[in-house]
């Protein structure tokens, strides 16, 4: 209840005009029948709808927008019009007006307006020029002229009239039905918001062609005051609430169906549209009535020929669909050839690549083996201390430019991605004790303290010689960085699901500002360089990718003046 | 001809291959060179060394076809292999372990190192 009350509070206005619609409808049922006052009533209904309609179109929508409204309401005060005619006849001369009078004209003219305001609201929401559409429109109205002739125009050819004008007037009502008919159809199957506004509109519509239909059945029986005058009422008064519920604007917005498409709203009224002419020769067969041999082999001759016209739409646009889904799956397949030529590119440029750096590795390293190598065996053959201490220098730098070369080519295959490992079961106790004893000469020669301090751990996976190459980066960092009777202590610990390795030393430390471009390609520590401490820079660099290529982290925590702690974090994979 | 068991050196870089062959000569080996591939193959057929020491970028041939060669020689069976090469990327110690070799030494290598791995290798081997 809550929920109608919002509704009701929302539009008041169609509300309130609906509850007293139906009061003064039931009212005019009370009063005398053929009497005045009913006549009265009638027009004042019928007018009150009328001004409705225009304060509607003017309260909700925007100038320039209200036409197809205005159109309803000048429509329905043709009605009006008529009715007041008769109502005047019936009052002041005590009989109906003569048939046809100066009301057919009104009434009459009031249907096309009725449908042209429909067809300015379908027009707005686009979609109803397509060739689709316009078929559709042409199947609904044969098939609606069909039944409309057989049922209700043509049997005013066998009845009596003053005057054929007269007879030409009478089957003109149910012509126009007709396209009141098409309006509603093509409304019922239209792309327009299902608001209330438009609900309210489609009743409208039906009570009013409903009204005429039985109307022209009953044409020669009908009275004022009858029954079916409720049917007309209605319609003026749900007319009037659709166009004073504020929905009514957004009528003309379509959603998201823009283009007719094959609802199955649309289907049953296309096939029932079509079945008219069959249909109709059954129930004449049935009633027993004139068959129109003619009129219906010519109304299902145009409607077989319309609903081949849509078939061949419907064939051609799924053709053209599948041209476009070959044309696409052609466009597909070049971009995959185009891929994978790309892809071959891209792979002989990763063997260039290697092979380049393979080269320049070999190209560098040749002439370092002849350096080494003979010095070396000069090494063997010196006596002299002098000379002795010559060579050693001669070795240690080659030695260093071997590291050189070395780190760089690691480097710049770095460079082209991540470091790809060799895996293998890997025990970090022996390895941490086999760097710090290689390192330990290194820690003599620099009067550095080397301590270290290990436990079982788990073995990981990961490959030997890199961990090694990141071990003995950290340990030889530390040196280089500790002071004369400083020291350096390499610790191992477990931790649940990893391996902790701890690099510590009592050096100068690394400044804040520093720590966090340390890992950087080519990066050097300011102190290092005012020290003159040898090194590229390319150490914790390629300690870091090792690193990460074992999925594990590395850290430092750093007291300049103090030391730092070098902390790598591997994790252990069951 | 003297006892001591033949080794060939095949090294297109001169200095290089003086020195490996010295080295070995002075363990006690006698020492065959040859200064590329083709060389390397012929003097391999013709005078059967105990071992090769082979560089792996040799002009001619390289020492992975040699090696292809003299493993694909029903007469020079028995025959050890050690690859020497300064190119030292992991693909590159697998391929000339996979083609064969007996062992893989970087340049630049220390003496002791190479002249172990021989006397190794050929204490492995019958005589």
């Amino acid at each position: 209840m809550p929920a109608v009350a919002a509704r009701v509070r929302s539009a008041p206005a169609t509300w309130a005009f609906l509850a007293s619609g139906a009061l003064a409808i039931g009212i005019y049922f009370l009063l005398p029948a053929h009497g005045n006052a009913q006549s009265v009533f009638y027009v004042v209904i019928g007018f009150a709808s009328v001004a409705a309609i225009y304060v509607g179109s003017i309260r909700n929508l925007p100038r320039g927008e209200r036409l197809p409204w205005q159109l309803f309401a000048v429509g329905l005060l043709g009605q009006v019009a008529g009715d007041a005619i008769f109502a005047v006849y019936e009052i002041s001369l005590n009989r109906e007006p003569p048939s046809p009078s100066i009301a057919d004209a009104f009434y009459l003219g009031g249907y096309p307006l009725l449908a042209l305001g429909v067809l300015l609201i379908l027009r707005k929401l686009g979609g109803q020029t397509s060739r689709a559409a316009i078929l559709d429109t042409l199947v609904l109205f044969s098939g609606v002229a069909l039944v409309q002739w057989v049922f209700f125009i043509d049997p005013y050819n066998h009845m009596h009239f003053g005057t054929e004008f007269s007879r030409l007037v009478a089957m003109a009502y149910p012509a126009m039905d007709v396209l009141l008919l098409v309006a509603f159809a093509q409304l019922l199957v239209g792309p327009g918001g299902r608001t209330r506004a438009y609900r309210l509109l489609l009743v409208s519509i039906a009570l009013w062609v409903v009204a005429d239909e039985i109307y022209g059945l009953n044409v020669n029986t009908y009275q004022g005051g009858s029954w079916i005058d409720a049917l007309w009422l209605g319609s003026y008064v749900v007319w009037a609430a659709a166009a004073l519920e504020p929905s009514m604007a957004r009528l003309a917005v379509p959603d998201r169906r823009r283009l007719p498409r094959l609802t199955r709203t649309r289907l049953v009224l296309l096939a029932a549209a079509s079945l008219t002419a069959p249909a109709t020769l059954l129930i004449e067969r049935a009633a027993h009535h004139r068959v129109h041999a003619f009129v219906i082999a010519f109304g299902g001759a145009a409607l077989g020929a319309v609903v081949l016209a849509r078939l061949a739409g419907l064939v051609h646009a799924v053709e053209r669909a599948g041209l476009a889904e070959r044309l696409a799956r052609r466009e597909a397949e070049q971009a995959q050839q185009l891929l994978t030529f790309q892809n071959a590119q891209l792979v002989e440029i990763d063997r260039l690549k290697d092979e380049f750096v393979s080269s320049i590795s070999h190209e560098l390293r040749t002439p370092l083996t002849s350096i080494a190598g003979y010095v070396e065996l000069l090494q063997e053959e010196e006596e002299s201390p002098e000379k002795l201490g010559h060579l050693a220098i001669v070795g240690r730098n080659s030695e260093r430019l071997l590291a050189l070369v070395t780190d760089l080519l690691f480097a710049a295959r770095l460079q082209y991605g991540r470091l790809e490992l060799e895996r293998s079961p890997v025990d970090l106790r022996s390895l941490v004790e086999q760097c710090v004893d290689s390192a330990r000469p290194r820690a003599q020669a620099a009067s550095v303290q080397l301590d270290v301090e290990v436990e079982d751990v788990p073995e990981i996976a990961g490959e030997p010689a890199k961990l090694a190459q990141l071990l003995d980066n950290l340990v030889s960092n530390a040196i280089k960085f500790t002071p004369r009777d400083g020291h350096v202590s390499v610790r191992l610990t477990a931790h649940p699901d990893l391996i902790r390795i701890e690099v510590s030393d009592t050096g100068i430390g690394i400044p804040d500002q520093e720590r966090e471009r340390l890992f950087e390609r080519f990066f050097r520590a300011q102190s290092a360089l005012e020290r003159e401490i040898q090194g590229t820079g390319l150490g914790l660099y390629i300690s870091k990718a090792i690193v990460d290529a074992h999925d594990g982290r590395i850290g430092v925590n750093s007291t300049p003046g103090e030391g730092t702690t070098f902390i790598v974090e591997l994790p252990v994979t069951a | 001809m003297t006892d001591a068991p033949l080794v060939l050196c095949a090294d297109d870089d001169e200095d290089i291959l003086s020195l490996v062959s010295l080295r070995l000569r002075r363990a006690g080996f006698e020492v065959a060179t040859a200064a590329d591939g083709e060389q390397a193959v012929q003097i391999a057929r013709d005078r059967r060394p105990v071992l090769a020491v082979l560089d792996v970028m040799m002009p001619k041939r390289t020492g992975y076809e040699v090696l292809a060669e003299l493993r694909g020689d029903e007469a020079l069976r028995g025959m050890k292999v050690i690859l020497l090469s300064a190119r030292v990327q992991e693909g590159d110690v697998a391929r000339g372990m996979d083609a064969g070799a007996d062992a893989y030494l970087a340049k630049p290598f220390k003496a002791q190192d190479l002249v172990s791995k021989v006397e190794e290798l050929l204490s492995q081997a019958e005589f």
